[in-house]
């Protein structure tokens, strides 16, 4: 086990036929990941059937492959059209999306795609250190632990709002009433359905999110005309974006701190199941823009805005892992639906597949590594014709994106309310940005508000309802504690340290 | 033109009458339609059934994962198709069971399924943390503070059974809820964060003592006799009744298929259930095949609505 298993899983990968599967999946995952709607979920789901007939480590190479790809493929369409090809990729619009704005589309790739390479990387060694401890971790984050993780979650709203509090926080209380839609997991009761049985199971996550982020920005562009790019002088922007990609490389390495860090809040949060991609990318950001320096640039196109939340992004691979195959609980959609091929491939879940499954294991984490890098590479290469992106007239990127988006929604559960639910939620994603509510705020609230809600009421069963003491007894949970606080205070006491300088300049 | 075919063709089947359910099936794919996402224990037990049914109807068998609403949007299409024998479904017993007897409508009436077979049957298993103190219901419930019970939603098949068995054994338990799935309820019997849980045999042997992790032990079996060596039955400590509870992979139709189309399907079902595939599958994902034919499908049905009702109160909310 370790070290052994892990080359001899990288020799296996070169076999002629299992690269054909990686590059398959490295592929596939791109496309998926590009077009907003789709994602590794659904690619995944689809992919199912196709496994059936295959090796289980070949199977593994496809899933891996797809796994890996897409963050970065979902990158490219935040960063060109403001809309985040998966939802992780939402914090990634934030300066991606300005950078493009002001021309420097090249760069934020460049830094993307390098981010999601050194990520996943990184990612995959915090995973071989984090495998012999696999169940300490996981047994360590109880329902408290997952509480306090979504108190802390929701703490960094405060952070995203940018100046916009009240607006923030109205978006956060939208985003918290679609979250407790649906049957109440400790009732049994159905809330907010209006007799309509769609919403018993709650509002599905990726149709939501395809309206908010897709359609929203869809109808935005439409209305407005003309390209994505302000910046109408063809030439002159051709020529800056050229030396830009290279840029965007060094940038990545030029932050290191910035991306250590996204790392590791990555493979964290990815290891702590329910949370996923789109909190370990939000908490990358979030996390960065606070600490920094110039902290106050962060939205009008820092290139570190971009590089926290990618390589958080495919860190969150390897760390979703430790969940999946040490317990069988899926640390995000994407595992979720991996999970699925596992047990038809004949393993079962559990303590037990890194004692009798490591093959397959170490091949999954190898393909997992492989893709992320090799997906950035691709992706650099095509990086001056996706560029161009941005100079097509908007009246043929509509109806491309929109038409895809909602054929993908379509084909993830064929439901046809599932279209329904993303042009309505695409409605009210154009209404925030036409009034400048935010929508993330609203999405943050939404992904953790049912875990927040049901871990309240666990914690208090389970305390016997002396839920502080209980809190306090563990030592997971103080640390999380703690690190609200902080994110609580950060900004009042940056305020005052400036206050202090600006006196002692005086 | 095309609509003068379909008249013609809509006549010519009229005119065949019941020559046409002789010879089922004849054409065109059977739908086998699975009310969850792909992935879960209802569409795995399906997918490795189709072929094996394909072969045995000599008709292909299209496996349709309609998710929604707790199982019941697949029932509730299941339930719009023509009973013809082309659509046939599995369905959540007795999830949709327990929802009925609370009054909720799922779209349609359990008694107006044509039951065409059942394909396996879990049962459960009480199971506290292995180096818990605790070894017997009677330890388990000694205690002054309720022991606490780790499930999914209040609603799941599992927390129904949790309350209604412990209150026939006459102990007073929390049941946490809210687990996101049921390895995660498992995992809070082992970190430690709940007493004990009751969870379909099979889920929990990873976990045991004996062939699993070693995390957990069991102290009870909910069934008539010893199904777990040296652990203590329903009928051994007395409450033959908690041998009810059991986890179903129930198949049925849309009301009024004709009887010979059924037992076709039933005899398909059968086949495929002792094919070597499905057998061998079975074995190794600790699945325990159950076969009962349509007569018996039906009758076991009743029963269970039966049962419930009796429980009625205790099947509802847990606050």
């Amino acid at each position: 086990m370790g070290l052994d298993a892990l080359l001899e899983a990288f020799l296996a990968v070169l076999n002629g036929g299992s690269l054909a599967y990686l590059v398959a999946g490295v592929l596939l995952g791109l496309t998926f990941g590009v077009i907003p709607g789709l994602g590794g979920t659904t690619a995944l789901a689809l992919l199912i059937p196709v496994t059936y007939t295959l090796d289980p480590l070949d199977a593994m190479y496809l899933a891996g492959g797809v796994m890996g790809a897409t963050s970065f493929g979902g990158s490219i369409s935040a960063i060109l059209l403001n809309t985040p090809g998966t939802a992780p990729n939402a914090a990634t619009t934030f300066d991606g999306y300005p950078l493009a704005r002001q021309g420097k589309a090249g760069l934020a790739i460049g830094a993307s795609a390098t981010a999601s390479a050194m990520g996943g990387l990184i990612g995959l060694f915090t995973l071989l250190l984090f495998i012999p401890i696999a169940r300490e971790v996981v047994l360590s984050f109880g329902s408290s632990e997952f509480l306090l993780l979504t108190i802390l979650g929701l703490a960094a709203i405060a952070v995203s709002v940018r100046g916009k509090l009240l607006r923030g926080l109205v978006a956060a209380c939208v985003g918290l009433l679609l979250a407790f839609t649906g049957a109440n997991q400790f009732t049994g009761d159905t809330r907010f359905t209006g007799g309509i049985d769609y919403l018993w199971d709650g509002i599905p996550l990726v149709p939501a999110l395809t309206g908010l982020f897709a359609i929203s920005q869809m109808i935005e562009l439409a209305l407005k005309g003309g390209s994505v790019a302000e910046d109408t002088d063809r030439q002159s922007a051709l020529k800056m974006k050229i030396s830009g990609v290279g840029e965007g490389i060094v940038a990545v390495f030029r932050h290191w701190p910035v991306l250590l860090r996204g790392s590791v809040i990555g493979t964290v949060i990815g290891a702590v199941p329910g949370l996923g991609g789109t909190v370990a990318a939000f908490l990358s950001y979030s996390s960065t823009a606070q600490t920094a320096k110039d902290s106050h640039t962060f939205g009008t196109g820092n290139i570190k805005g971009v590089i926290a939340p990618e390589a958080a992004n495919n860190a969150k691979d390897g760390g979703s892992l430790i969940p999946t195959v040490a317990f069988g609980i899926p640390g995000s959609a994407e595992t979720a639906i991996f999970l699925a091929i596992l047990v038809l491939h004949g393993m079962e879940p559990g303590p037990a597949i890194l004692l009798y499954n490591e093959r397959e294991i170490y091949g999954l984490i190898v393909a997992l590594t492989a893709s992320a890098v090799g997906a950035s590479v691709v992706g650099l290469m095509f990086s001056r014709v996706l560029i161009l992106i941005t100079r097509i007239d908007v009246n043929i990127i509509v109806p491309v994106v929109v038409t895809l988006s909602l054929t993908g929604v379509y084909v993830l559960e064929g439901r046809m309310a599932d279209v329904l639910l993303t042009v309505a939620m695409g409605v009210l994603g154009y209404l925030m940005i036409r009034f400048d509510y935010p929508r993330l705020t609203l999405v943050i609230a939404f992904v953790l508000g049912e875990t927040a809600e049901r871990s309240l009421h666990q914690v208090r069963l389970i305390s016997d309802g002396h839920v502080l003491e209980y809190m306090l007894s563990r030592p997971v949970s103080v640390i999380l504690i703690i690190a609200t606080l902080v994110t609580f205070m950060l900004p009042s006491l940056r305020r005052l340290r400036d206050i202090g300088r600006s006196r002692q300049i005086r | 033109m095309r609509k003068l075919i379909a008249t013609g063709i809509a006549a010519a089947s009229l005119l065949a009458g019941g020559a046409a359910y002789a010879d089922f099936p004849n054409d065109g794919n059977i739908t086998f339609v699975i009310p969850y996402s792909p992935g879960g224990g209802f569409d795995t037990i399906v997918r490795q059934f189709a072929p094996a049914l394909e072969e045995a109807l000599g008709s292909t068998v299209v496996p349709e994962n309609i998710s929604g609403a707790g199982g019941a949007r697949g029932g509730q299409a299941v339930h719009r198709a023509d009973p013809d024998g082309y659509t046939i479904g599995i369905y959540n017993i007795p999830g949709l069971t327990v929802n009925e007897v609370t009054g909720r409508d799922q779209g349609f009436a359990l008694n107006e399924v044509t039951w065409i077979a059942n394909l396996a049957v879990a049962r459960y298993a009480l199971a506290v943390n292995a180096n818990s103190a605790v070894n017997s219901v009677e330890d388990l419930c000694a205690s002054d503070v309720p022991p606490k019970f780790s499930d999914t939603g209040a609603t799941s098949t599992a927390s129904v059974t949790t309350r209604i068995s412990m209150a026939i054994l006459g102990c007073e338990i929390v049941d946490v809820t809210g687990y996101s799935g049921s390895s995660d309820a498992m995992v809070a019997v082992i970190s430690g964060e709940v007493d004990a849980t009751i969870k379909p045999i099979s889920s929990l042997a990873k976990y045991l003592t004996d062939g699993g992790s070693g995390d957990m032990k069991l102290i009870l079996t909910l069934t008539e006799g010893e199904a777990v060596p040296g652990v203590p039955s329903a009928t051994d400590i007395g409450y033959p009744a908690l041998a009810k509870f059991t986890l179903n992979r129930v198949i049925g139709g849309p009301p009024g298929i004709p009887a010979d189309v059924v037992a076709k399907i039933e005899e398909g079902l059968r086949m495929a259930g002792e094919s070597e595939a499905v057998t061998s599958w079975a074995d190794g994902a600790g699945v325990q095949l159950g076969f009962m034919g349509a007569a018996e499908t039906s009758a076991m049905m009743d029963d269970l609505a039966t049962f419930y009702q009796e429980y009625k109160d205790l099947v509802g909310a847990s606050e």
